[in-house]
């Protein structure tokens, strides 16, 4: 009776070992072959799953909907920071004033249902928003466009209110996505409220169509269109993407995502710290990131990390007492402690290092930035740019047994042009001329003990946390009193936009295009309102008259133009005379993928894309990701 | 009368109860020095980079009217209390909006109630079987064995039980997924083998940290119990061990049990966080960590009014049937 008993029980298990066994290695968990299926990770669940409709407000995007079936006006080449039509033709052709532009359309894109998608789709989605208060930018739209007409099937013709030089860098993808997603026409011209319905099957012009989705909101599936060719890929590139399936999945916490990683339950994770790099990296050798060793990172994410300074409280309403707090940090360090030395230094205020933008600005910059020359307030000056510091950081890993080049091209692209200079002794005199005081028991402002507040988001951004805890080191170290407080996102957003902070960890940052005047827009000082108040400009608060009017001139210039990028280099020399934001790094990412079923993902070896899964792009990474033979 | 009375009164605490928490809690997110706008266009300037200045001034507007925050703090008080406490409709949820709350807590509830009403239950029987043998026989070597290893697991972290099982069971040996993969498309069979699969190692989990202190509060309630001169009085007149054991260890012990598991079964409408977290288990503890952080409070709201009417529901169940458990209270 007991034999028979434990046979009982052995058996199921027996059953469900072995049937767990051959679903690991052939099939996924939704019934795909594992070979056809390149597994995406999604940064967060959603609540509303089978909610596929853009213009609803809670609709997770990245969760593979922009990155694989949405159609967008102009996409973005990320390796180079230029854009191209998608389902524009071109680049909108604009009159002398910018007030009327010529948009052609693409020919040759079909919706995943077969109907030709041309003007009419475009024109309505235009004035879909534009009717709709309930779509978020309805009255952005409102204010912007003056009307959206058809001239032909494949030309719209867009007048706006004013001169609207930047068309495309609006209503295109310049960094993660666009909120101008062209819809069907047919489908969507049928439904009563555009703001209330879900699409849970979707009609696309992307190359992926939903397969299946869960209702948890856990994970989508996503099946290539059989005519692939018409899709906007398809029409673009006239390649085909290579997996059958792609399901995007939220994987879980860090320690779960390394297991899954580590058991090739997960091709491409999205951004990791590199202590789990080192890990998985360690426990699987078809785990890598952007270079396959040191320093696995791609230093190219468009936004920097670095402080932030309140402009609107003393002291660090003096460009004085920034640049003390700049020439107070040794840099060296705070690499380190970041992330042991990986990332390109990105020193200039605002504008983040990527490889493009460190050609475009940085290194015509970099004769200026030598030649600059801080006043200390006692008779004296400092020339505070540093350009030896690729090299030292080099020598430092070199020490510490990493395989590092020794060509300098290849050390600026790794670590920078240069950063500012660790000069406590200047720092000291700028303190003093900014009204501060040092006294035996510590520094004092108008006769009061200085105390440093700090602050940075605990949740998420390990590289901007770190940034501002190294930071608060060096202060501390330097003689400052600093408070350093962590905010969860339910309150650091907050009091970014009300100014409720002193130094924080906040990153104002972010651009890759030649033009910058998205990038530098809100820092129009006109738009500063007072503490406490959330106002539409910066939170930072930055009270410049030459950055104001050199921001409005730019409002007015084609983005194309000489003239754009001189009065970009000038905003750049204002800013860097100024020091309203101090930059430690461009953005680092540790983006691991798996080579054990796909491979040539974009890599420092083959640049031929950014590794951002997340945004808009990863539609044209999918036609070159292969499977493995 | 009496009864009346007794039931009257319990009912008005009810009520009372309920009213203050939701009040509570209706007040309590509101004081935070959060912003659900300012969060929403946080997360959309962080994905996105920079946002044209005259865009944010018209979504930040857009977004005020649309999430119901224009009014004054009294006025929206009011309209809860008619909505949400009335008729359970808490609005759109504002990180899901205008996805109703009621919708989001409906897909999520049933998964946090079957993993969390089956585990506490059973780890209510276990620990009090177990917490029984170990009071009430306490020289016999399975007693002993068995309160040893509650009183080892016990103590022991519940994320660290957790992440042991995770990395043993579906790490290494495969056996269960890393994360809880539940398919709710494709037929039932698929979805409750699918479902059974996902919920193993949660319940275990769940079962193990649970049922230790069931074992040890049981252990001591009636190893006091065994001690009293009723059970000695059973003993002489030679009543068998099985007998005195249930009818009367059993019995008298029960009863603080029965208290403690109807607190309890109130407080699994709230989730288990941590149990979502490791195993990717769905459920509304996770929701309600969300709404925190993304200063949603119309799903605050949702989640912790429906936990606040579990327990204070739970707690007046228990007090009209405790006289029917124990004689000894009358209702006065």
């Amino acid at each position: 009776m007991r034999r028979k008993v434990s046979a009982f029980l052995v058996l199921p298990l027996l059953i469900l070992l072995v049937f767990t066994a051959v679903n690991t290695y052939a099939m996924t968990e939704v019934g795909t072959p594992r070979r056809e299926t390149l597994i995406v990770e999604t940064q967060t669940p959603t609540d509303v799953p089978g909610q596929f409709n853009s213009y609803m407000q809670g609709t997770q995007m990245g969760f593979g909907i922009h990155q694989l079936m949405s159609a967008m006006m102009w996409e973005m080449d990320t390796i180079t920071g230029e854009q191209f039509g998608e389902v524009a033709a071109g680049a909108p052709e604009s009159n002398e004033d910018f007030t009327e532009h010529i948009v052609r359309i693409r020919e040759g894109i079909r919706w995943s249902d077969g109907e030709a998608l041309n003007a009419d789709d475009v024109v309505f989605t235009f004035n879909m928003i534009m009717s709709n208060p309930g779509i978020g930018p309805s009255a952005y739209y409102n204010a912007v466009f003056k009307s959206v007409e058809k001239v032909d099937d494949y030309t719209v013709l867009i007048k706006t209110v004013d001169s609207f030089p930047r068309l495309a860098l609006r209503f295109g993808v310049t960094i993660w996505g666009n909120d101008l997603r062209i819809v069907p026409e047919h489908i969507y011209s049928q439904v009563a409220d555009v703001t209330t319905f879900k699409d849970s099957d979707p009609v696309v012009a992307g190359p992926y169509i939903v397969k299946a989705f869960d209702s948890l909101g856990k994970w989508i599936l996503y099946e290539r269109r059989e005519d692939w060719e018409y899709s906007t890929v398809g029409a673009v590139t006239g390649k085909m993407p290579q997996a059958r399936y792609i399901l995007v999945k939220y994987i879980g916490d860090d320690t779960t995502r390394q297991m899954a990683m580590v058991n090739n339950e997960v091709d491409i994770l999205c951004e990791v710290t590199p202590e789990m790099v080192e890990v998985m990296t360690a426990m699987n050798p078809n785990i890598a990131c952007w270079y396959k060793d040191f320093p696995y990172a791609t230093s190219d994410d468009p936004c920097s990390k670095g402080i932030s300074f309140q402009m609107a409280k003393e002291p660090y309403d003096n460009p004085d007492f920034r640049w003390g707090v700049t020439l107070a940090m040794n840099f060296d360090e705070i690499s380190v402690n970041i992330f042991d030395g990986v990332g390109r230094a990105s020193a200039l205020p605002i504008l983040t290092a990527t490889a493009a933008m460190q050609e475009l600005y940085y290194i015509p910059l970099l004769p200026w930035l030598e030649a600059f020359e801080l006043d200390l307030g006692d008779g004296t000056t400092i020339q505070p740019f540093d350009t030896g510091y690729a090299l030292r950081m080099a020598e430092t890993l070199k020490a510490q047994g990493y395989d590092i080049p020794s060509d300098e091209t290849a050390l600026i692209d790794m670590f920078g042009i240069g950063c500012w200079k660790y000069a406590p002794d200047a720092a000291e005199k700028l303190f003093v001329k900014a009204g501060l005081e040092k006294r035996a028991e510590g520094w004092y402002f108008k006769d009061q003990p200085f105390t440093i507040n700090m602050t940075y988001l605990a949740d998420t951004e390990a590289q901007a946390g770190r940034g501002l805890i190294a930071a608060y080191d060096q202060l501390v170290k330097f003689g400052f009193n600093c408070n350093l407080a962590s905010e969860s996102s339910a309150t650091w957003d907050s009091n970014a936009a009300t100014g409720n902070y002193e130094i924080g960890g906040y990153w104002p940052t972010g651009g890759i295009t030649r033009d910058l005047y998205a990038q530098i827009s809100g820092w129009d000082a006109n738009l500063i309102v007072p503490i406490g108040e959330r106002g539409a400009g910066q939170g930072s608060r930055w009270n410049n008259a030459e950055a104001t009017r050199i921001v409005q001139a730019m409002s007015v210039v084609s983005p194309d133009s000489d003239e754009s990028y001189e009065l970009g280099m000038e905003f750049m020399k204002v800013a860097t005379a100024d020091m309203p934001f101090l930059g430690f790094h461009s953005g680092v990412k540790f983006v691991p993928t798996n080579s054990t079923f796909w491979t040539n993902y974009p890599s420092a070896e083959n640049p031929y894309n950014g590794p951002w899964w997340w945004w808009s792009c990863f539609k044209y990474i999918t036609t070159e990701i292969t499977a493995v033979d | 009368m009496k009864f009346a009375k007794y039931v009257g009164l319990r009912i008005l605490t009810w009520a009372l109860t309920i009213w203050i928490g939701v009040t509570f809690i209706f007040f309590v997110p509101r004081m935070f020095p959060s912003d659900p706008v300012e969060n929403m266009i946080g997360r959309i300037q962080s994905r996105s980079g920079q946002m044209d200045p005259l865009e944010m001034e018209s979504l930040r507007k857009s977004l005020r009217i649309q999430f119901g925050l224009e009014g004054s703090l009294l006025e929206q008080y009011v309209s809860f209390l008619k909505k949400g406490l009335l008729q359970f409709d808490f609005g759109p949820s504002l990180m899901s909006f205008p996805t109703p709350v009621g919708d989001i807590i409906k897909t999520y509830l049933p998964y946090t109630l079957g993993l969390m009403l089956m585990t506490t239950i059973f780890s209510w029987l276990i620990g009090n079987f177990i917490g029984l043998q170990a009071g009430f026989r306490k020289k016999q070597l399975s007693s002993k064995f068995l309160e040893g290893v509650a009183i080892c697991i016990y103590p022991v972290p519940y994320f660290i039980v957790a992440l042991v099982l995770q990395i043993v069971f579906a790490f290494l040996l495969g056996w269960f997924p890393l994360q809880s993969t539940i398919i709710t498309m494709g037929g039932f069979v698929i979805f409750i083998k699918s479902l059974l699969r996902a919920s193993i190692l949660p319940g275990v989990s769940l079962l193990l940290v649970g049922t230790g202190w069931w074992i040890i509060s049981m252990k001591s309630l009636s190893g006091t119990v065994a001690e009293e001169d009723f059970v000695l009085y059973a003993r002489y007149r030679g009543l068998s061990e099985g007998r005195i054991g249930w009818s009367y260890v059993l019995r008298n012990s029960i009863i603080t049990q029965v208290t403690a598991l109807a607190m309890s079964l109130g407080g699994v409408f709230s989730g288990s966080i941590m149990t979502e977290i490791i195993f990717g288990y769905p459920g509304v503890g996770t929701l309600i960590q969300k709404a925190i952080l993304q200063s949603d409070y119309n799903m605050i709201l949702g989640c912790i009014t429906i936990s606040i009417v579990a327990i204070a529901t739970a707690t007046l169940i228990v007090d009209l049937i405790y006289p029917l458990i124990d004689p000894r209270i009358r209702y006065s």
